[in-house]
């Protein structure tokens, strides 16, 4: 045992470390966890594991195995897993939407109980630790997240003789300028389909920046008249996109964009990088990167792993699983992606300033982080029924983007009102 | 050991294991069905019917249920209709054995995908902007046309690929049965001066009704479970357009709070409800394949 095995083993029973896996010799627990079943979607962060797998299997004489779904099916699955007892999945993909069921249930240990503090969890963005804290306690170490940035084809933009809009009704006119469906180049794209984190993700800030709350007192009330203004000015300026656009989800828009189909459009920052890969993408070097126009706020977010309680019940899996947590998402593993190629993940600070990064984006694109990272919060309401009002809000927002209702105002108040209900199941 | 005892003997088992599966999941979702159960809480209570006396007042939940009588009946007749249609102008139109069996190969290729792989593949084929599908109709100059985001044409969209899939494997199997008739009544109707079209409406296809009501059977039964088609195609939408129950049942149990009773509930009454249909039309079948 080294030096600073014994220290931290001897801190640990002294309560100087909160961590049991801390204190848990690797030696010991090496070989007694043979497989270690993680759950996950497939962001390049979680895809570029593959290669450096081999590297944790050997150290602990155990086998990963990630699961890999979309979005809302990770979502679905992982609470099946817990909420069942099942218990199949040791590590789990947590993100802002479900971060506060799954410690409301209990179904996810404190991150500082599990992850060997060699990790450095301070490293960690103060944006992504804050959406994945509650309560003062961080649960997930992230891994990808951040906040919103606005992606403009800076070319059409000059034989347009089209200014940045700086402003929502700027973009709102800049959109119709531009738009020429003749050519296949649409003004906007934005996302339609139904779920908690598709439209009603990007729905959040027009709703939001344009004064809406999610709740008056303790009924819901996203069938304002702000929601109603909100939903209006989000359908007309998809009115401005590519045919389809009443069902796109995330990868839609941004495939749209990356194919040269679209001039503006506002999303996740971590598809800014997206936007400059030589092998996918048709408009590098041709893209501006600036924060969303006012009043627009950037809606965090942030995706990452933490460990079941459910899953890794014995101190060896706790052990294996919070050091998979912290390797996976190690200051290493950046500069490892980075080496390869990906600089859309980026979780922590030391990374950000590193001249790896700097070298892998654009100026533009670091200064435009910066200047939106004061405008980005958790937007989404903080409840632990949000999944199922989210996912309620979604269906009415897409009914209502694609035709199947007509009343804003009478769609938005159903939805509410099946809010109320689950509002008060929670009781 | 006797004949009798050593078939009852073998089966057993078998029986045994398939109705210990069939009934233990089939008593746990009626347990849950009359419980408050969520996936959030393991705490729950017995609320009696309530769950199906709410199902009786869920708007979408009878949305849900024409949906899937609808899903039925386009994918079941579309699938007969093309795999007849296919068999008989193949066998009218290719004599060489080779070139048949070629086409057979072909016409069996799209069961042998892995729905969710046609789902996706068809997913973006049909895509308005970078589809070959719109890219064809905007040849013609016309389009594009929004067949997933449109809610009027999105469930035919859907079933589209599910024909092309099941009506294409049938009509390998009707082709083959078409091959092996009796040559004598065809001769006749030959030497009746019947066209090759009225020899097939008046003749070959009565003969061939008790497999047609075989397949049309099977497909019925197939078109049930073709919740992973229509979950990566449209998961649902727009809106509730392409819901049907085992879908809906899902949102609820699954995505929308995890109201596990709430979706057994409709599980057990999909249950109730296709075994009462199919118990009729097997009743009938009789009648139809005299």
């Amino acid at each position: 045992m080294t030096l600073k095995a014994i220290f931290l083993a001897a801190a640990s029973l002294a309560g100087l470390t909160p961590g049991a896996a801390q204190a848990t010799d690797a030696a010991a627990c090496k070989g007694k966890v043979p497989s270690l079943n993680a759950i996950a979607q497939g962001m390049p962060s979680v895809t570029e594991l593959d290669k450096y797998l081999p590297e944790f299997n050997k150290k602990w004489g155990t086998e990963v195995k990630i699961t890999m779904l979309g979005e809302n099916e990770r979502r679905a699955k992982s609470r099946l897993d817990a909420s069942t007892g099942a218990g199949s999945y040791q590590v789990i993909y947590v993100d802002e939407a479900n971060i506060a069921e799954y410690v409301s249930s209990k179904w996810v240990y404190p991150l500082a109980d599990v992850i060997p503090a060699e990790y450095d969890t301070a490293d960690f963005r103060d944006d992504l630790r804050n959406v994945a804290t509650v309560n003062g306690v961080q649960y997930f170490a992230p891994f990808v997240g951040g906040g919103d940035v606005f992606l403009y084809r800076k070319d059409i933009l000059d034989a347009k003789g089209v200014a940045v809009p700086k402003t929502l009704d700027e973009l709102q006119a800049a959109i119709k300028k531009v738009n020429d469906p003749a050519n296949k180049v649409y003004g906007w794209s934005a996302r339609g389909q139904r779920g908690s984190g598709m439209n009603v993700w990007r729905w959040t800030p027009f709703f939001r920046g344009l004064g809406g709350k999610w709740m008056d007192g303790d009924k819901p009330a996203f069938d304002s008249d702000t929601a109603v203004k909100a939903t209006q000015v989000y359908m007309d300026m998809m009115k401005s996109s590519p045919p389809g656009v009443g069902t796109f989800n995330w990868s839609d828009s941004v495939e749209a964009f990356r194919a040269g189909q679209v001039v503006f459009l506002i999303e996740s920052d971590v598809f800014g990088p997206w936007m400059e890969d030589k092998a996918k993408s048709t408009v590098v070097g041709k893209v501006g990167y600036a924060p969303p126009p006012s009043p627009l706020p950037s809606a965090g977010w942030g995706h990452g792993w933490a460990v079941s309680s459910v899953g890794a019940k014995d101190d060896c899996t706790k052990a294996v699983a919070g050091d998979f947590v912290g390797w996976a998402t190690s200051k290493e593993m950046e500069q490892h992606r980075l080496a390869d190629g990906v600089a859309s993940d980026i979780a922590r600070k030391s990374t950000l300033k590193s001249a790896a990064y700097k070298a892998a984006v654009p100026a533009e694109y670091i200064q435009a982080l910066l200047d939106t990272g004061p405008r980005t919060s958790l937007l989404i309401m903080s409840s632990p029924a949000w999944p199922e009002i989210g996912d309620n809000l979604g269906l009415t927002l897409e009914e209502l983007f694609t035709g199947t209702k007509k009343d804003i105002k009478g769609a938005l108040g159903e939805s509410t009102f099946a809010a109320e209900d689950a509002l008060q199941r929670l009781k | 050991m006797s004949r009798q005892r050593f078939v009852f003997a073998t089966l057993a088992p078998a029986i045994a294991i398939l109705a210990a599966i069939a009934l233990a999941s089939t008593a746990g979702a009626v347990w849950f069905s009359l419980m408050n159960r969520t996936l959030r809480s393991p705490a729950y209570k017995f609320v009696g019917i309530y769950n199906f006396e709410r199902l009786f007042r869920d708007p979408r939940f009878y949305n849900a249920l024409e949906i899937s009588a609808l899903w039925e009946m386009i994918t079941v007749v579309g699938a007969l209709a093309v795999a007849t249609a296919l068999a008989v102008l193949t066998v009218e139109t290719v004599k060489s054995a080779l070139w048949r069996n070629v086409i057979s190969f072909a016409f069996l290729a799209p069961v042998l995908l892995p729905r969710v792989a046609a789902a996706f593949i068809w997913r973006f084929l049909y895509s308005p902007s970078l589809g070959l599908v719109n890219y064809l109709i905007g040849l013609t100059g016309a389009g594009p046309v929004e067949f997933l985001a449109d809610p009027h044409l999105a469930l035919y969209a859907v079933a589209a690929v599910d024909i092309w899939q099941w009506g294409l494997f049938f009509a390998v199997i009707l082709m083959k049965l078409l091959e092996t008739l009796p040559r004598e009544p065809l001769e006749a109707a030959m030497l009746d001066h019947a066209s090759r079209w009225e020899i097939h409406a008046y003749i070959t296809l009565p003969m061939l009704r008790g497999p047609i009501v075989s397949l049309a059977l099977v497909k019925a039964v197939e078109s049930l479970r073709s919740f992973d088609l229509i979950f990566v195609m449209t998961g649902g939408g727009p809106g509730v357009s392409t819901e049907t129950l085992d879908l809906y049942a899902y949102q609820v149990g699954v995505n929308l709070g995890g109201r596990i009773s709430y979706a057994s509930a409709m599980a057990i009454l999909l249950l109730i409800v296709t075994n009462v249909i199919f118990a009729i039309v097997w009743r009938r079948v009789k009648t139809w394949t005299v």
